[in-house]
């Protein structure tokens, strides 16, 4: 295993200084739109939740309404997920026409969300649908600071069009990163994206967590349990993009298998521990757990928990088939 | 790197520990704890306002003038027909005030409750509802908050009871623990939800815990064994659905009224029934009043005891709309004797008003919506 903390079996090994600021810089911004993105998506799942909850008890009207008001919040979450996209194109730098085409397209994407919100929340105040600019709720200064937000991402939008215009594609000389394979490549994006999803609910469980849930009320081993979860869930999509990839082609061939096992054997650990925890606190998740799962709140279940704990083991023994079939076809 | 882990992992498992190592106060050996004082006098006015449900995509300036002409109705049919120096005395806030709501709505919430209160003179007493811990808030903080507002009252110890808070209101003389109480009033926090085993897929709603009933039999016993109580909390118990059954299918002849337009969404499994009414009907209790279904307000006397469910505040969630031409039965019902010939939502709030200390008291619905060309307001007696 030693292998994988090899200098020279890393992408980032031989790079020159210019290289490596280009990396740093790209690398932050894959963090920090990460965290926004996960931060937006407990919003959009919030005003989902609640949109939901209105359709289930029979008043879709309501729903309507709410939706309409929080369409800003709804669309934000894609926006920044676009600016994820693009920053995500740079980290991967798979050749210079796919990061021009792409980083463009994404952020492309994200403008055109960000003028949708703008003009949406002129309207809506213009019709008198919002009260003020600054009606309050969720945040004292919303919808204000959606249009904020959105010129934002209008604005890097801008700046990355300029950049490539003048070259940028060309100049940008960051590591190249493993290429998102042709073969099965719907299912491939369908499937990361899906993992996605809960890596970001993952990190939001875990760090909201910290602030929203309180520790002195009891039900803390369903606490400590939730947390661990979550951390597992985030952390199988944060060692995978910034560690896996980062290996070079050989290294990640000789490293799946290990790793796969590794991650395996952590998140069956994770469910079982989950599931002892929940057994001595069966009013666990209403009291304590809902706030980090409003979708599993929203559905009146627990089954919903099971999706954030099934999916590092999914994620896991797909690895693992990956690299036993790497190995029968290298020994043949 | 080891001992560094090591170390990081012990501090973060002492920190846990020590979250969870507050001393648990034993209820029955700390009854005046839980006891909060208020003065008694003829027509003293209850607001049961329930259900309001701030959530992240609620609109709080809408929603605080929506309860800005709720206040006003109340307070001038309360003068209108009491007097011109009654007034709203307490603010019972029956559960589920929030749900996915963030600390915003919090700071907001309870900024505004504290400025109506000086405004018109009310205290408010907040009681969780099972979505009240559904949300982007430290529960502890909305407890910190309450407990912290001048106008608010509410007690949260680290206590052998089910739930996060249960405390009484006694309605004394003076106003002070001195003299003798005239009413009682019960706030229970009725739980949340719970699955019945790990592997459950649905949750069952929670219900009022034997503890909990012994709990209220012993402050009653404190507060003088014939003074009469109400009791206040979220979740409907099975005498709801039990009573709803005896009038629909068995033809019983009790008492009720209002509207039945949902299931109660109490845990309807036998095996959680509550012992609550059955054991605090020999203790003083003349009514029990909640929330949770927002449309539902039925309600029914079961042996001496008035139970129902308040109207639902504001438009949140979701809630009724009742049209006068519906050929439904429970409709139907809900309009018999309410004198309303007009098409409204199921609104509003509810008022008791204590009109004297031998147990007697009226109650009144109040149905109000916000319209554009002129509010809709009616006040239904029970």
């Amino acid at each position: 295993m030693k292998y994988m903390f090899d200098k020279n079996n890393s992408v980032l090994s031989g790079l020159d200084s210019k290289q490596k600021k280009q990396n740093l810089i790209v690398t932050l911004a894959v963090i920090i739109f990460f965290i926004l993105s996960a931060f937006t998506l407990m919003n959009f799942l919030y005003c989902l939740s609640d949109c939901i909850g209105s359709i289930v008890c029979a008043s879709p009207d309501v729903s309507g309404r709410d939706a309409l008001r929080s369409l800003p919040i709804f669309l934000s979450f894609f926006m920044t997920l676009s600016g994820l996209m693009t920053a995500h194109t740079f980290y991967r730098n798979e050749s210079e026409r796919i990061l021009r085409r792409k980083a463009k397209k994404h952020s492309g994407i994200g403008a055109v969300l960000g003028v949708i919100i703008i003009v949406y929340v002129i309207v809506m105040r213009i019709n008198g649908r919002y009260l003020s600019l600054v009606e309050g709720a969720p945040s004292a200064l919303y919808p204000l600071d959606s249009v904020l937000y959105a010129m934002l991402f209008i604005a890097i939008s801008i700046i990355l069009r300029i950049y490539f215009r003048h070259g940028g594609a060309k100049k940008f000389c960051g590591p190249s990163r493993p290429p998102v394979q042709r073969f099965g490549r719907f299912i491939r994006s369908f499937f990361r994206t899906f993992w996605l999803l809960i890596g970001l609910y993952g990190f939001c469980g875990f760090f909201y967590s910290i602030f929203i849930v309180d520790f002195t009320n009891g039900y803390l081993p369903y606490i400590i349990a939730m947390m661990l979860v979550s951390l597992v869930a985030f952390l199988t999509i944060a060692i995978w993009e910034l560690c896996y990839n980062n290996l070079n082609v050989e290294t990640r061939k000789k490293a799946t298998l290990p790793l796969a096992f590794i991650s395996l054997v952590v998140s069956v650990i994770t469910a079982v521990v989950y599931f002892l925890a929940l057994k001595g606190n069966l009013d666990g998740p209403s009291n304590v757990g809902f706030g980090l799962l409003p979708i599993a709140f929203s559905a009146s279940v627990n089954f919903a928990t099971l999706l954030v704990v099934a999916m590092p083991i999914i994620v896991s023994v797909t690895a693992l088939f990956k690299g036993l079939i790497r190995r029968i076809k290298a020994k043949k | 790197m080891k001992k560094n882990l090591l170390c990081i992992f012990l501090a973060a498992m002492m920190l846990f520990s020590l979250a969870s190592c507050t001393k648990t106060q034993i209820s029955s050996e700390h009854l005046q704890d839980y006891v909060f004082t208020l003065q008694y006098h003829d027509n003293f006015n209850i607001l049961q306002l329930t259900d309001i449900h701030w959530n992240v995509n609620t609109s709080a300036k809408s929603s605080m003038t929506y309860l800005d002409k709720l206040l006003k109705e109340a307070d001038a049919h309360i003068k209108a027909t009491q007097g011109a120096d009654a007034k709203i005395d307490l603010i019972e806030l029956t559960g589920d005030m929030f749900m996915l709501a963030n600390s915003y709505h919090l700071n907001t919430f309870i900024d505004y409750f504290e400025q109506k209160a000086k405004e018109y003179g009310f205290v408010y007493a907040p009681i969780w509802g099972n979505h009240d811990r559904h949300c982007l808030y430290n529960p502890r903080t909305l407890a910190t908050k309450f407990k912290e507002a001048e106008h608010c009252l509410y007690f949260e110890p680290t206590d052998d009871l089910y739930g996060r808070s249960n405390y009484v209101i006694n309605l004394t003389e003076d106003g002070t623990k001195n003299t003798a109480v005239a009413w009682m009033i019960a706030n229970i926090d009725s739980g949340a939800a719970f699955s019945e085993t790990e592997l459950s897929v649905f949750r069952d709603y929670d219900y009022i815990r034997p503890e909990q009933t012994d709990w209220y039999i012993s402050e009653h016993a404190l507060a003088g064994e014939d003074v009469p109580a109400i009791a206040y909390y979220h979740i409907p118990q099975d005498e709801n659905e039990k009573a709803w059954v005896d009038v629909t299918e068995n033809g019983a002849q009790i008492k009720n009224k209002f509207f039945k337009l949902e299931g109660f969404a109490d845990n309807g499994n036998e095996k959680y029934a509550s012992d609550f009414i059955d054991r605090a009907k020999d203790h003083g209790l003349k009514a029990a009043f909640m929330g949770h279904a927002h449309n539902v307000d039925w309600t029914f006397e079961y042996e001496g005891v008035v139970i129902g469910l308040g109207v639902k505040t504001g438009d949140e969630l979701y809630f009724a709309h009742i049209d006068v031409n519906s050929e439904d039965k429970a409709v139907k019902a809900g309009l018999a004797d309410s004198g309303i010939t007009e098409n409204f939502d199921l609104i509003g709030a509810s008022l008791v008003t204590l009109t004297g200390k031998d147990g007697s008291f009226e109650l009144e619905h109040l149905y109000f919506n916000e319209r554009e060309n002129g509010d809709f307001s009616a006040w239904v007696k029970w």
